[in-house]
């Protein structure tokens, strides 16, 4: 073929007749050759009117334009065009999707390619410009969007009925309703509201004692007192905090694949439960947990604890550690922080923008990759290379003490092993005389399998009875079929010794390999603890090398149980073990304490991020320097940074004139109060979210908000002290004509308790929940083996801690929490979901939980010898209300037509039981008015 | 009781739709089950399809590890020829860390069955006699190299995030027959390679989340005691339990009827209704040792111990298909990562499934149940034509076979092919995506149109991608 000249150069090199006569040949090399291949395989989507990824390839212009993912040419190494990586299916990128193109056909296109890839009556292709560059721009009516204006602080509405308005809330409330003629419904009773309250601040019921106090309270404050009450309790943080725990989409491990644990997760909660409770200012909240390890120390020279833990908002992600293309799982990680970053403070779906603009909102991949270039300048792994990459943990101590910890808890290690090659040497000493008879004992067992008895065979073999009876055991066919078993469990009765010997050979000479290494290694390890260098890694037997051996010489017939190696040591080995013992009992006991660690995130390199193409990492685009979102900024979106540029942006988050960091969060609140937002996206302020109803309210809360020095415990009172979060569930018929969907909150909505509130709730009210605070109920680090079932949650049902304190492992949720609408701790999330379907019923109905809480529920009600007032209890107990005397006959002629139907077997106690769990069960119970 | 019930009555208005559909829940017997679960809006409901469907059903047989491709239905003569030599192409994105081994010959013979002539290798002696009603699909391509990204993929479409399980997707698309029993059963399914993600609604209604019997780490006998999580009673009669649910009824009425113009109260009443009926009949479909004949056991290998455990999923799957499960997945657990070991490893777990899978195959054709019920068999990818450490193989996604029977896939049909090594596809390449379209397809959905918004975006099982592979449809 022609030399590897672009054509354009060459034409200058060359008489025209020449030019035109190569011209004349490409030509029909294209058209015999190439554009049949081009027709067959790549027209049918990448045509003038298809164009498929934004390429044509059914004309020059087109061909020479390339496609989203840039030039399909390289004129400066026609080897590594992109068209013909594509087609060769060498990269990540494979075309035609329907397979590969003959040997033939790819012939003639890398031979064209290599020619210049002219495409006659065209310009040659190689002076092609690269990709359109992405046109769109921010359009006029894209900056009027609502949620990008700034925040104003409107005038108070004026309404007619001005004894409604108890704080400025209702003005807003009402002034709608009034607008469409309806009238706010009627206070909720006071029973209602104390439920209703005190499940909304700490997700427990009020107490018969609680109950009775609010109602014998007649002072006009009774109510604010209760607010206060419950606003000052740790509970409150336990409930509040868990609202925002959905929004971090916090878990206690990584989920996908191996779902290792974050052994430090707990303290990021706690971290949690604490800010809420402390009323820590918001703005402050969000930059800890963007950069709190960046901010300054509250004890100098000693890190900044808190704001190391406040970065498990960004550390806590699902991880895909096996990941194997490991620049993908960082992007992939990259983009899940900047996912619950941008969703969870500013409500915007900005990781749409990772492989195109987005669709619906102004946001380009520019500013996606130049917001990645904040995450990919820190780290979350210690070892993302390593096969399974390797999470950081970060000390909480200062470095040297941290250095100190670890060199200390080496040595005890070495001891450790020390022990353990003490007592190997003790097994290998004591089986040296039996590996020889490894044939005997096959041949034994054989008999004893047959039916002979073990120690009268091992009496007559001189074998050692117990080591025979593990053989039995071994080597009973069971129900797994052992391939490597086969020849022996096959072999005829007369090829038994024979076969036997030959199991015998092959072990042996396994055996004779391993002691070797392990000889070697232990001498280097000896020399080692002399010299004070660092300690060889421990050899480890391949199983694949021989199963047979492996089986049968480290936890088999001749191996040691783990628990059974220390009764073998004796006289001068045992002496040394229990030194070392000693040893490392004094070691322990001087040594430092293990210092705090946390899950959390640290300062990396910072990277000068371009453009992904389409996502591609392979494709490289314009530059996407630090900063913020263009239609978001105010001047220049750079950010001016020398780290990763995430302190910058917390700043910028928090800015009091951000115009969506206050309003997501208020409307956040006022969402998790009424079970319905003022905007009913909470996690989406853009164009595909909900508009809000009541958009002068929203913002009249978020100046609020910033002017009170962002305290959330002061957005709470101005809600909760409303008339309008004191309204009654009832709807009226205009109501429900009007207001079908209560966007006007012509009503309190009804809502149904979450998993928590059921579960806590429940335990509550039998008396068995356990409140301590804080700490960790998670064990272990890493992963488990595949099929083991600490790989599952703990049981909610079965813990009587608060439901926040227990550790959650992401692949697998409580089946409880599924059952009742958790969500997936995967994705920052404010809103949970309501399904009311039959497996629910079935917990209410059978679980033991329900069970449980009904016995003991009984148990306290038969103390109480009045059975009225019994009644009264369990009413006050799970409805948080006395019964009506209707109700109280209705309760007892059911405890007695349970008697006197089911008399013969059951007791007064099974009768109350009973009742105990159709109150749990009722809808009074579960839904909140 | 009466007495309870005499007050109700008389507080009782006259009879609303709402009244009138508590009064059939109760046994008067007013409406049907359809207009009842119609009625309470029932995200369960049977529900049409975009167009006629060619299976009603699927049930999923996930080899969980990755069997060989080219040790069982792919089978590749350069191989043979090439045994030894290096790696004739640059070798993709492996999960091992070290050097790729040389080209290693399939570990068995292969041998052509039936009257399609489809060759099958010994490992599957049994699977083999059934080649004349399956489809092998040998062009199959999935994104992830390590199982916690191919399990993702193979079950929701993404290798990533987390999204809606295929499982999910159908019951969301067609609702289910019989409300007796969940629309999505997944017996004994892994914890590992993402656990519950791979069987999870994410962010559909949970209604649509798998129930699994059991997991892979439980053996039968501890799973068939209470198959289903709450679902059996354990101290009441069922009288005693019925008095309750009276009770429980009554006390919902009276505070439904103080509360208006509310349907999430009528609907969770109807719940414990369906539940009632769920907890009598439910129990049924899993008792599969007692209610199938020696015959039906012994042909999905039930009597030996071998084949015991599969061989009990298969049947169960029957029995729920025939009960009209929507979606059933049975799970061989973690065996297939043959690293190393592959011919003891590969022997040992074909022996397990084979005769249960052509048992599951044959008993569904002689009931009928063949032609509408679409039959998955699959690992989350394949494995190399090099060998890793001389009697192993490393993961291949980038071209693998998997097979489907029955559901209205052409019998005895080979689609798409691997190079001649058998690493990557080139012929009629099936995506992960592709395969997910077609399942879609052959059970009356349009992936296209299948969506649900959330979070600002209509999602799909194939996200922006996804062909449905025409040429296997018969």
């Amino acid at each position: 073929m022609h030399p590897l000249v672009p054509l354009t150069i060459a034409a200058l090199l060359t008489s025209a007749s020449l030019v035109a006569q190569q011209n004349q040949e490409q030509a029909e090399f294209f058209e015999k050759k190439v554009r049949p291949v081009l027709v067959k395989n790549c027209q049918g989507c990448h045509n003038a009117k298809v164009k498929t990824a934004g390429l044509d390839l059914s004309t020059a212009e087109g061909f020479a334009r390339g496609g989203g993912t840039g030039p399909l040419i390289n004129t400066d190494d026609p080897h590594k065009s992109l068209l013909l990586r594509v087609v060769s299916y060498e990269g990540q990128l494979k075309m035609p999707p329907t397979g590969k193109i003959a040997e033939e056909e790819l012939k003639a296109l890398t031979a064209w390619v290599e020619a210049g890839a002219v495409w006659p009556g065209a310009a040659a292709v190689a002076s092609a410009k690269g990709p359109e560059k992405s046109q769109r721009q921010v359009g006029e009516e894209e900056k009027k969007f609502w949620s990008f204006q700034p925040v104003k602080k409107p005038a108070l509405p004026t309404v007619k009925d001005e004894s409604w308005v108890k704080t400025p809330v209702d003005r807003f409330i009402l002034a709608k309703l009034e607008e469409k003629g309806l009238k706010p419904a009627p206070p909720a009773s006071k029973v209602a509201l104390l439920r209703r309250v005190t499940y909304d601040l700490t997700g427990l019921p009020p107490t018969p004692e609680e109950i009775r106090a609010f109602l014998n309270d007649k002072s006009p404050n009774a109510y604010e007192k209760v607010v206060e009450r419950l606003l000052a309790s740790p509970r409150y943080g336990e409930k509040w905090g868990r609202h925002w725990l959905d929004v971090a989409r916090y878990a206690d491990s990584t989920g996908n694949d191996e779902d290792h644990r974050y052994p430090y997760a707990w303290r990021y909660r706690d971290y949690v439960i604490e800010a809420f409770n402390k009323d820590l200012p918001y703005d402050q909240f969000i930059r800890e947990q963007i950069a709190g390890d960046l901010m300054p120390s509250p004890t100098p020279g000693e890190p900044n604890r808190r704001g190391i833990i406040a970065t498990g908002f960004l550390a806590l992600g699902a991880k895909a550690l096996a990941q194997q293309d490991k620049k993908k799982m960082l992007y992939d990680v990259y983009d899940e922080q900047l996912d619950v970053m941008s969703k969870g403070v500013m409500g915007l779906t900005l990781a749409c923008a990772r492989c195109h603009d987005h669709k619906f909102d102004p946001f380009f991949t520019k500013d996606y990759y130049s917001l990645i270039s904040i995450f990919a300048s820190t780290r979350s792994f210690r070892d993302p290379e390593s096969h399974v990459s390797k999470l950081l943990f970060t000390p909480l101590v200062k470095k040297e003490e941290y250095e100190r910890y670890e060199k200390y808890q080496a040595k005890i290690e070495q001891k450790n092993l020390e022990i353990e090659i003490i007592t190997d040497e003790e097994i290998e000493k004591r089986m040296s005389s039996q590996y020889p008879r490894l044939a005997d004992y096959m041949v034994a067992s054989r008999r004893v399998h047959d039916g002979k008895d073990a120690a009268a065979v091992a009496a007559e073999d001189k074998l050692d009875l117990e080591i025979l009876k593990k053989w039995v055991k071994y080597l009973d066919p069971g129900d797994e079929s052992r391939v490597h078993l086969q020849e022996w469990q096959k072999a005829a009765p007369d090829a038994l010794a024979r076969t036997a010997k030959a199991y015998q050979e092959r072990f042996e000479k396994t055996r004779a390999e391993w002691t070797a290494e392990v000889l070697k290694w232990r001498a280097e390890f000896r020399k080692s603890l002399k010299d004070g260098s660092a300690a060889p890694a421990k050899p480890k037997f391949e199983g694949s090398k021989d199963r047979f051996f492996e089986e049968v010489y480290f936890n088999g017939p001749f191996g040691v149980a783990r628990r059974e190696r220390d009764k073998i040591l004796a006289g001068a080995a045992k002496e040394a073990v229990e030194k070392l013992r000693a040893e490392i009992a004094q070691m322990k006991a001087a040594a430092p304490p293990e210092p705090d660690m946390a899950c959390a995130v640290q300062e990396g390199e910072p990277v000068a991020q371009k453009v992904f193409i389409r996502g591609d990492y392979n494709s490289l685009g314009e530059d996407a320097p630090k900063g913020v979102p263009l239609i978001l900024a105010k001047g220049s979106p750079e950010l001016q940074t020398k780290g990763s540029g995430r302190l910058e942006l917390a700043q910028w988050l928090t800015r009091p004139d951000h115009p969506l960091t206050s309003r997501v969060m208020v409307n956040r609140i006022w969402f998790w109060h009424f079970g319905e937002g003022i905007v009913r996206t909470p996690d989406n302020f853009g164009k595909m979210g909900d508009r809000p109803s009541h958009p002068e309210l929203l913002d009249y809360l978020a100046s609020e908000f910033v002017d009170k020095g962002w305290s959330i415990k002061h957005m709470h009172r101005m809600i909760l002290l409303s008339n309008a979060y004191q309204m009654s569930t009832a709807i009226s018929d205009e109501a429900m004509e009007l207001d079908p969907e209560n966007r006007l909150f012509s009503r309190f909505p009804r809502r149904r308790l979450t998993v928590e509130e059921i579960r806590d709730g429940l335990l509550a009210i039998d008396g068995s929940l356990d409140l301590t605070m804080g700490g960790t109920l998670q064990q272990g680090f890493g992963t488990d083996s595949e099929n083991s079932e600490a790989r599952l949650s703990l049981r909610p049902e079965t813990n009587r801690r608060r439901m926040v304190y227990l550790p959650l492992r992401r692949a697998n949720l409580p089946t409880l929490l599924n059952l009742f609408d958790f969500g997936d701790a995967t994705t920052a999330s404010g809103r949970r979901a309501h399904t009311t379907v039959a497996p629910q019923a079935l917990f209410m109905m059978n679980s033991d939980f329900v069970t449980e809480r009904s016995r003991n529920l009984s148990s306290l009600l038969l103390k109480e010898t009045d059975s009225s007032s019994r009644v009264r209890s369990l009413y006050l107990r799970i409805l948080n209300r006395e019964p009506e005397a209707a109700e109280i006959d209705n309760a007892l002629s059911y405890i007695s037509g349970f008697q006197s139907k089911f008399g013969g077997k059951r007791t007064e106690a099974d009768a109350w039981f009973s009742l105990s769990r159709v109150l749990i069960a009722s809808n009074e119970f579960i839904y909140l008015d | 009781m009466e007495k309870i019930l005499q007050h109700f009555h008389k507080t009782q208005k006259p009879m609303s739709r709402r009244a009138a559909l508590r009064a059939a829940a109760c046994g008067f017997g007013f409406l049907g089950l359809a207009d009842l679960l119609a009625a309470v809006d029932n995200p369960l409901a049977p529900r049409a399809p975009h167009f006629p469907p060619k299976a009603k059903r699927v049930i999923f047989l996930f080899m969980h590890g990755g069997p060989s491709s080219i040790d069982t239905f792919d089978p590749k003569p350069r191989l043979y020829r090439d045994h030894g030599k290096p790696l004739p192409i640059k070798r993709p994105l492996a999960f091992a860390d070290e050097p790729a081994g040389p080209l290693m010959k399939p570990l068995w013979e292969f041998k052509q069955y039936g009257q399609s002539g489809i060759p099958v290798s010994s490992l599957f002696p049994h699977t083999a006699t059934c080649v004349d009603d399956m489809c092998i699909i040998r062009s199959m391509v999935g994104e992830g190299v390590d199982h916690g990204a191919a399990l993702l993929q193979t079950f929701t479409g993404s290798s990533t995030f987390v999204r809606p399980s295929m499982g999910s997707w159908v019951v969301y698309g067609l609702g289910t027959e019989n409300q007796n029993l969940p629309g999505f059963i997944t017996i004994k399914p892994a914890l590992s390679h993402g656990g519950a993600k791979n069987w999870s609604s994410a962010f559909l209604p949970g209604a649509y989340q798998g129930t699994a019997i059991g997991h892979a780490g439980l053996k039968v006998d501890d799973v068939k005691g209470e198959p289903i999580e709450y679902l059996l009673q354990k101290t009441l009669s069922a009288d005693e339990q019925r008095y309750e649910l009276d009770m429980l009824r009554n006390i919902n009425q009276r505070h439904a009827e103080m509360r208006k113009h509310d349907p999430q109260l009528e609907a969770r009443i109807q719940t414990f209704e369906l539940a009632f009926r769920m907890q009598m009949e439910a129990p049924e479909a899993f008792q599969v040792e007692q209610q199938e004949s020696e015959a039906t056991k012994k042909l999905y290998g039930l009597d030996d111990p071998v084949t015991r455990d599969f061989g009990w999923q298969c049947l169960l799957a029957r029995r729920l298909a025939e009960r009209g499960v929507r979606y059933i997945q049975c799970t061989h657990s973690y065996k297939w990562d043959q690293h190393s070991d592959l011919y003891e490893k590969h022997t040992e777990n074909a022996a397990e499934v084979d005769k249960p899978i052509a048992g599951l195959l044959k008993d569904l054709k002689s009931r009928g149940m063949l032609k509408d019920t679409l039959v998955i068999w699959a690992g989350e990818f394949g494995r190399t034509p090099v060998s890793q450490g001389g009697n192993g193989r490393d993961h291949n996604p980038y071209g693998y076979t998997i097979w489907m029977a029955g559901g209205g896939v052409k019998p005895g049909f080979i689609y798409g092919a691997t190079d001649d090594i058998g690493y990557h596809a080139v012929e009629d390449r099936m995506h992960i995506h592709d395969f997910h379209a077609t399942v879609l397809y052959l059970l009356g959905l349009d992936h296209e149109r299948l969506t649900y918004r959330y979070s600002g975006r209509d999602f799909r099982l194939t996200d922006v991608a996804g062909v449905v592979a025409k040429k296997i449809i018969a």
